[in-house]
């Protein structure tokens, strides 16, 4: 479990708060998402909860669950070795099969033996995200993880890893309102820092594969979202 | 690269030539002040074998001290970029030491340890280490987020990994640095020979010096030039061989 109480931060040498008393809990493993406009705190927000940052005021609890990842999509992989071989080497021996699995569905395969400078931004992000699923988390922050993926592909994969991980927490960030109304079960938005209250929890449709979506609901999700921020 | 570096050190060194001789004709001066042409090119026939062999007396001495440099600044550097107090304690050091003139310790260096092959050594090596010590730290300290940052969350980060990283991204820079650094390493061996030592190019620049004898000293900054010229090409050239290789394996 993860719970964030009364959180407030500002950024060294600043005046304002980035957030106030910011409260979050995410009891059951899930797909959730953290949305806004840009700089309303969303990303020094998961750095918070990853304890990447600890200059704020307030607590956060994770109980049973190892410390979470967070992964965003400017990272790069080393460039002395093609993907393949990194990826083989940063997999555990029991998820080599997940490895290539992941890799098959995420249309990665052809560029599999290609350095990871030769590949377009939508293809480094994907394989990114695909060595963060391969590690032991409980918890895996998405920050912007699938920028530059067509809509059609995203979708696919946002689908896959619900399939395939329904017992880990994510915490997906994403500036898509489409997106995150359709695919995560709560959104948290952030609103501006002269608003209150500062956030809002949303439901979302948790869209999930062999379910059947129901437009008029997603609307309606979407309009609150809009409202919201 | 080589051919680049030759082409380049030949264009600056006759146009200096030329302006030498410029002087000479417009002020009028005797070939004692400034030899002619032709005094210069008898004296290059004359001298070349002799300084070509102390060429490359000065530049396998400037040579060894570069490695010893390069080694001893690699081991330091790569200590010095942690956050630790000896990291701290290293980059302090290196920055207030290589704020003094290493130079000015060769007298010391000559009085303790005489004028023969270990006082050239150690000067070349120590001119040319702290410039390289700063470079190298600066490098190995500054952290490759965008890479470094899935090893860190994850556990996997070792220090070998880390250095390795820093080096792949850094390696043109580490490479400028290294050629940039024979020069020192040239330039501290001839100003050792220069001030007391009984071999090398510096020791026959001196003694042309005390006959004044200006084309002597032209056919030896000619002959470093080029020689140190065609020793950085060399150096970049490996340095982008080395990455090529390291970018297919």
């Amino acid at each position: 479990m993860l719970d964030c109480q009364n959180i407030t931060f500002r950024y060294p040498n600043s005046t304002t708060d980035v957030f106030r008393n910011l409260c979050y809990t995410m009891i059951e493993p899930g797909f959730n998402a953290l949305f806004g406009p840009s700089g309303v705190g969303k990303t020094s927000f998961a750095k918070i909860i990853t304890g990447d940052i600890t200059d704020y005021d307030g607590e956060v609890r994770i109980d049973n669950m190892l410390s979470p990842l967070y992964s965003y999509n400017m990272e790069r992989l080393p460039g002395w070795s093609g993907i393949g071989k990194h990826l083989k080497k940063i997999t555990p021996a029991e998820k080599q099969d997940q490895m290539n699995e992941l890799v098959q569905f995420f249309g990665l395969a052809e560029c599999i033996d290609s350095r990871f400078s030769q590949l377009s931004l939508g293809q480094k992000n994907r394989i990114n995200l695909i060595r963060y699923l391969l590690q032991d988390f409980d918890m895996l922050i998405m920050d912007e993880s699938l920028a530059n993926v067509d809509e059609r592909t995203r979708e696919k994969i946002i689908l896959k890893i619900k399939d395939m991980y329904p017992d880990k927490f994510f915490l997906y960030i994403s500036h898509n309102v489409i997106e995150v109304s359709t695919f995560c079960k709560e959104i948290l938005v952030f609103r501006s820092a002269h608003k209150s209250p500062q956030t809002m929890l949303i439901r979302g449709q948790d869209h999930r594969t062999g379910r059947i979506l129901n437009k008029s609901r997603l609307e309606q999700t979407m309009l609150e979202i809009m409202n919201a921020s | 690269m080589l051919h680049r570096r030759i082409y380049q050190f030949l264009i600056i060194y006759f146009m200096a030539l030329t302006l030498l001789l410029c002087i000479k004709y417009a002020l009028g001066l005797s070939s004692y002040v400034i030899p002619g042409p032709y005094e210069i090119w008898s004296t290059f026939g004359n001298v070349l074998r002799r300084y070509m062999s102390d060429v490359m007396d000065t530049l396998s001495v400037a040579i060894i001290g570069q490695i010893v440099s390069v080694f001893l600044a690699l081991t330091v550097g790569i200590i010095g970029r942690q956050t630790t107090w000896f990291g701290s304690f290293v980059k302090v050091a290196a920055y207030n030491i290589q704020a003094y003139p290493i130079v000015a310790l060769a007298p010391i260096i000559f009085i303790l340890l005489g004028d023969g092959f270990l006082s050239r050594l150690l000067i070349a090596a120590m001119i040319c280490y702290f410039p390289l010590l700063l470079s190298i730290i600066g490098i190995m300290s500054e952290p490759v987020t965008d890479i470094e940052h899935f090893y860190r969350v994850t556990g996997r980060m070792r220090w070998q990994l880390e250095v390795k990283i820093r080096a792949f991204e850094n390696l043109s820079k580490l490479t400028t640095v290294v050629a940039g650094s024979a020069t020192l390493a040239m330039a501290g061996t001839i100003v050792s020979e220069f001030i007391a030592a009984n071999a090398g190019i510096g020791y026959s620049i001196r003694i042309a010096l005390y006959q004044s004898d200006l084309s002597k000293i032209l056919i030896a900054l000619f002959l470093i030039g080029i020689t140190l010229s065609v020793y950085q090409g060399l150096l970049e050239t490996t340095g982008s061989v080395v990455k090529r290789l390291w970018e297919i394996r």
